[in-house]
């Protein structure tokens, strides 16, 4: 075991830093990189610079999104401990993603957001959307440092954009050691401001989906959405091999909340048909679609529960989450690493997460004709399902010195609509669309 | 809430024993103690400094080099310094100070023995010993900022009793 | 009986900074296995960005780490 460590220059013996907030929090406002937990130190000449890169491929099936991003993360250290993060994602995201709409027993036809053009679909076919041809940047930086011998304080901005979001948003954070550092509390605030220029304007709350040209059912402005995440966080040593944290995070979203380009299809309660609408003069919808609304506020609490523990040179990771929010979703997520070294150079993880989620109060998979709620969403990441992803990693530390790895996983969403939602002739179909995805992931780590 | 006499008095007794406690300060053998585990008293007449190290934390690896360079500098003048590591093998030890070879003597703790009489609550520590043999500093961590802080602090040691010394 | 909530309480932040809790951890000198690159709570953050970006946009949680706590514990 010791002779290891002492191979592991490039890495072993980190000095013991929390991380930027921006990792713990920002999924929710969308941004990409945060900074590290822990910071390579060399034993002889120190690095100066320090870099984490990373070529990732996302790809679903049956022609569905397909997302391919790099990404790097760039860490100097300063004397006593003080860190300076730097991190750049770029995405590149084409395919399509399920619209809301369901699928019926005739062609349909849909306006795409612009406004400008409308494509069909052929019957018994899941509708989808492919205005999803973008380009992502995302950038974040971060800044760490001791206070006083037992305090570690943290602060980092995020910002990502792409053509019709922008996200900016700033996070702090500050930890304290106890038990002679065998306890830490940590806290954590994060602020951000998104704002959306949806392609051809945010659509009125449940209002028709228009024809071709027809944009009058469309707001005018820029849409804004502030998110508010707080983290209160404790890690406990238990002993020499495990050690355990538990958090509690609060985060609640305001404003502009919507997928502006989600719809529900509008049915016939009887025959769960969709309601056919005759188009305008050019063209348009040949049946019944309103845009979704969600409401302008979301609070979601969330506890996160996770344990490391070190047995003979393998390492086991599991974490559980249990978020709950007031848009009524419940979720679980289980997730589990092995390290298992090959040798003293490379190892094996395999990989093993488990999450299921109970839809939201206004999730509909379609709207009965002559119901107006005032929210409703066709959204299938508002509906209950349960995922799965196993993967496997691959690292191996090279002559240099520096860390390769490579990860392959599957991603799988299963999901089932209500009863009480299906209607008459569509009640036996398999309604929620499901997704498949793989994940190939390259990394590669070294020193500058 | 009823509380009996005799609660108070258990309750009154517990705070005082926690108090006491966490009012301890460490008990670092002294010097002249024969049966301590790291035998100083041979270093009488010198300043001592014991610095508990290991090959798995940073700024410990950092402080090597400066106590070389310290050593160096104040061996005439009397300086001893001690690398205490705590390692859980002698390889790693060893390996490490291949890569950072240093000069002063470097004592193996594999069990943490010495580390537990010296109670120790930080890694690295660096305790120094006037030339009475008495403990005159503790210090936690290693700060490349107060390098000279340190520095001016040897010196401060090094200069008293060196006319007794001479006179010896 | 104030007084006795007064004592417990002080009692109570006696033990956090003393050594009650001490039960729990391990000395400062054997961190060994707590200071490796593979037992911090984060190993590999550009990978758990990846990820919570992907999850993110697929699923309707996101977020739940923390950070701080474990590793070396020096300095």
């Amino acid at each position: 075991m010791a002779a290891t460590d002492n191979k592991r220059k490039r890495r072993a013996g980190a000095p013991q830093v929390p991380g930027n907030i921006v990792q713990g929090l920002a999924a929710a406002t969308c941004s990409l990189l945060g900074t590290a937990a822990s910071m390579p130190v060399a034993a002889e000449e120190e690095p100066q610079w320090d870099f984490d890169t990373a070529l990732l491929y996302y790809g679903e099936s049956d022609e569905r999104v397909q997302d391919l991003s790099f990404n790097v993360l760039a860490r100097r250290m300063f004397p006593d401990d003080k860190i300076l993060s730097l991190g750049l994602g770029v995405d590149s995201l084409t395919g399509a993603s399920p619209s809301g709409a369901i699928p019926q027993n005739e062609v349909q036809t849909f306006t795409r957001p612009s406004g400008d053009e409308v494509y069909p679909v052929a019957p018994g076919e899941l509708p989808l959307d492919d205005t999803f041809l973008d380009t992502r940047y995302a950038l974040t930086a971060g800044w760490q440092q001791p206070i006083g011998r037992l305090y570690t304080g943290s602060a980092g901005i995020s910002f990502s954009t792409e053509y019709d979001y922008t996200h900016a948003g700033v996070n702090f954070g500050i930890s304290r050691d106890f038990n002679k550092r065998n306890t830490t509390v940590s806290l954590g605030a994060a602020i951000a401001r998104d704002q959306l220029d949806p392609v051809g304007g945010a659509p009125l709350p449940l209002a028709v989906m228009g024809d071709l040209g027809d944009l009058s059912n469309r707001g005018e402005d820029t849409e804004e959405k502030d998110v508010v995440d707080l983290l209160f966080g404790v890690t406990q040593v238990i002993n020499e091999r495990f050690l355990v944290q538990v958090n509690y995070s609060l985060s609640d979203s305001s404003g502009y909340l919507n997928d502006p380009y989600k719809i529900l299809s509008v049915v016939d309660p009887t025959t769960g048909n969709a309601i056919a609408r005759t188009p305008g003069p050019g063209m348009g919808p040949l049946h019944e679609y309103r845009f979704e609304n969600r409401p302008d506020q979301r609070r979601k609490h969330s506890v996160f529960l996770q344990g490391k523990y070190f047995m003979d040179g393998k390492v086991l990771d599991m974490s559980w989450r249990y978020m709950t929010d007031d848009w009524g979703i419940d979720s679980h997520t289980l997730d589990a690493t092995f390290r298992w070294p090959l040798g003293e150079r490379s190892w094996l993880e395999p990989h093993l997460r488990l999450y299921t989620q109970t839809e939201a109060d206004f999730y509909r998979a379609s709207l009965p004709a002559g119901e107006l709620p005032a929210y409703a969403s066709a959204d299938y990441r508002l509906a209950a399902f349960d995922a799965f992803t196993a993967g496997i990693k691959y690292g191996r530390r090279t002559s240099s010195d520096n860390e390769l790895a490579i990860r392959l996983e599957y991603y799988r969403q299963d999901g089932d609509i209500p009863g009480d939602q299906l209607f008459g002739d569509h009640s036996s179909d398999v309604l929620y669309p499901g997704l498949d995805a793989i994940i190939v992931n390259l990394s590669y780590g070294f020193d500058l | 809430m009823i509380v009996t006499r005799a609660q108070r008095r258990v309750a009154r007794g517990f705070l005082a024993a926690s108090l006491l406690l966490v009012s301890l300060l460490p008990a670092v053998a002294a010097a002249d103690d024969s049966a301590a585990l790291l035998d100083i008293s041979k270093y009488r007449g010198k300043v001592v400094v014991v610095d508990f190290w290991a090959s798995w934390c940073g700024p410990c690896r950092r402080s090597l080099p400066w106590l070389d360079g310290m050593q160096r500098k104040y061996a005439d003048d009397g300086l001893v310094i001690i690398g205490v590591n705590e390692d859980n093998t002698s390889e790693a030890a060893e390996a490490f100070l291949q890569n950072v070879p240093v000069d002063f003597e470097i004592v193996l703790d594999l069990a943490g023995d010495i580390a537990r009489e010296y109670e120790l609550i930080a890694m690295p520590s660096t305790y120094v010993f006037g030339r009475d043999g008495k403990l005159a500093s503790r210090h936690l961590g290693f700060k490349t900022a107060k390098q000279d802080e340190y520095e001016a602090l040897l010196r401060g040691l090094l200069d008293t009793g060196t006319a007794a010394s001479e006179r010896e | 009986m104030a007084s006795t909530r007064r004592l417990a309480l002080a009692a109570a932040i006696a033990m956090l900074n003393g050594t009650a809790c001490s039960s729990l951890g391990v000395e400062p000198w054997e961190r060994d296995v707590l200071a490796r690159d593979e037992m911090q709570l984060v190993t590999d953050p550009v990978q758990a960005s990846i990820d919570d970006h992907i999850y993110f946009s697929k699923e309707a949680s996101s977020g739940g780490r923390g950070f701080g706590g474990g590793g070396c514990g020096c300095n």
